[in-house]
């Protein structure tokens, strides 16, 4: 391939980093938050609630997220041609166009977050857990509620901890979007494939592979930074 | 927050819960499509009154529809269907496709119609409702030009790379010499030629509208080996129930056929014209 050609593959997938960029950072948007609360799912006293939450990790988590992403993405359209339906549910899945590009970001994104919340959630459980029962004793000792102890004295404990770990999963997460390819989600992979062809040439995939890398880098001087900020009382 | 926790924990459990049923569905549900189809067709209205014509395509395939320089879907299947669909008055609407799920898009409506140089075969002919063949396509083994292979018999003990889940594959794993030759399967036909190039391979077994378009283009040399094996042919794809979309479009061909713009179409990328529309 001439430099021209380069350039314009470049031009074309420069474009396509938007909806790479926005599946990553929604991901992260709703899977922490998510991966949190099924950490203290799994850590609930009520058996068969952290029973539950195990299933859910051991799903997500044992099973590829490309299968993950095709089941979420064709359950919905499935069900709305099959017939028998409640009608309360089919009224609610008639307002549901399948035909948009909004159908499928949500559809994609809600495969990412569920199988990132697995990861993070066993990230964050073990965080959690790091931290020595003498504490718990102490700040009861001193008066603590139980939920003042979890977010004054445990939580920030923790996240200094996750960090590391965290970093590891997104900069996974960064290659990760390229598997929505698989059900045609429009990013930079995608378009690289397209590209691929015109050109009978592997370089555009190298190209996209540049992309990934730049971005992984940012992440990785950020988790830096972030590290660095949390280094108090050492 | 809360309130977008539990659209999590709903959604997750509906998720669930498809998973289960999608499964099951699909295989009850084939008998009973077959049955209501003359009377309850209302395919070709819907797309009338929608105003969209939406054709699902791998968007990879040269030169039948892909994606050019400018991102933009171009080949020749998009240039006919643009031509049906002004005919028919409606807009039409390109919609990428992963092609190892087409049948599922098509089945639930995602897309009208699969129109991306798709071979016949038993099995798509059974899953779809085909066209008439428009294009006559065969299969051709592709060699370097410093091969020593003349022939299909000289191929034998060689590894021969194809495309993954396409017909070409199925012919070659099922043909004379399959019991003599290694197959390689690769995502593209594009990868199995660079295969071809880096000496990965013997030899690349493909379309041979693609390989004669391959190598005009790309101007590299390959060479094509004369005995090809089975001709197959070109159709689009609908479902099953859509008897009176498919209909209509095939109408329109055969129109397009006669008055001549289906050989203008064709004469602009293969230099003749080589449908086979009647």
């Amino acid at each position: 391939m001439s430099g021209k050609e380069i350039l314009d593959v470049t031009l074309i997938l420069l474009e396509y980093l938007v909806p790479t960029l926005k599946l990553f950072f929604f991901t992260l948007l709703f899977s922490i938050p998510l991966g949190m609360v099924v950490a203290l799912l799994k850590m609930c006293k009520f058996k068969p609630v952290s029973w539950l939450t195990n299933i859910y990790i051991l799903i997500m988590r044992g099973t590829p997220l490309m299968l993950q992403i095709i089941a979420i993405y064709y359950a919905i359209p499935y069900l709305k041609i099959s017939e028998n339906l409640p009608v309360f549910l089919k009224n609610i899945l008639d307002g549901i166009d399948i035909q948009g590009d909004a159908f499928m970001f949500r559809a994609v994104l809600t495969a990412f977050v569920l199988n990132y919340a697995a990861y993070f959630a066993e990230i964050f459980r073990g965080g959690i857990e790091s931290i020595p029962k003498g504490q718990y004793e102490a700040s009861e000792a001193l008066g603590f509620t139980k939920i003042q102890t979890f977010f004054h004295i445990i939580l920030p404990q923790v996240i200094k901890r996750i960090v590391p770990a965290s970093s590891n999963e997104v900069v996974i997460l960064v290659k990760d979007t390229s598997l929505a390819n698989i059900v045609a989600y429009a990013e930079i992979t995608l378009k690289a494939k397209q590209q691929m062809q015109i050109y009978s040439s592997l370089t555009p995939l190298f190209i996209a592979g540049a992309f990934y890398f730049v971005i992984s880098m940012v992440m990785t001087v950020v988790f830096t930074f972030i590290e660095k900020k949390l280094n108090y009382y050492r | 927050m809360k309130k977008s926790l539990l659209k999590k924990v709903f959604g997750l459990s509906v998720a669930a819960f498809m998973m289960l049923t999608s499964v099951g569905c699909g295989s009850g549900s084939d008998d009973k499509e077959s049955s209501y189809s003359a009377e309850s067709d209302d395919s070709l209205q819907k797309v009338l009154d929608s105003g969209k014509f939406i054709l699902g395509l791998d968007a990879t395939f040269k030169p039948m529809g892909y994606t050019d320089e400018n991102d933009e879907i171009v080949g020749f299947d998009i240039d006919v269907a643009e031509e049906v669909c002004s005919r028919m008055g409606v807009e039409l609407v390109k919609q990428p496709i992963n092609w190892d799920t087409k049948e599922q898009d098509l089945n639930v409506g995602k897309i009208d119609c699969i129109w991306n140089g798709m071979s016949v075969n038993p099995g798509r002919a059974e899953e779809m409702n085909l066209s008439e063949p428009y294009m006559k396509n065969s299969m051709v083994f592709v060699v370097g030009a410093s091969s020593e292979a003349k022939g299909m018999e000289d191929l034998k003990g060689k590894t021969i790379a194809v495309q993954n889940g396409s017909t070409a594959q199925e012919i070659l794993e099922s043909c004379d010499i399959a019991g003599d030759i290694t197959v390689q399967a690769m995502a593209t036909n594009v990868e199995a030629l660079q295969q071809l190039d880096l000496a990965i391979v013997d030899a690349v077994f493909l379309d041979s509208v693609v390989a004669n378009y391959e190598i005009q283009t790309s101007g590299k040399d390959y060479v094509v080996l004369p005995d090809g094996l089975e001709e197959e042919e070109y159709a689009i794809g609908f479902r099953k129930n859509d008897q009176k979309l498919r209909d209509e479009v095939q109408k329109i061909l055969s129109e397009m056929k006669a008055d001549g713009k289906l050989g203008e179409i064709s004469t602009k990328w293969f230099g003749s014209d080589i449908t086979t529309v009647k």
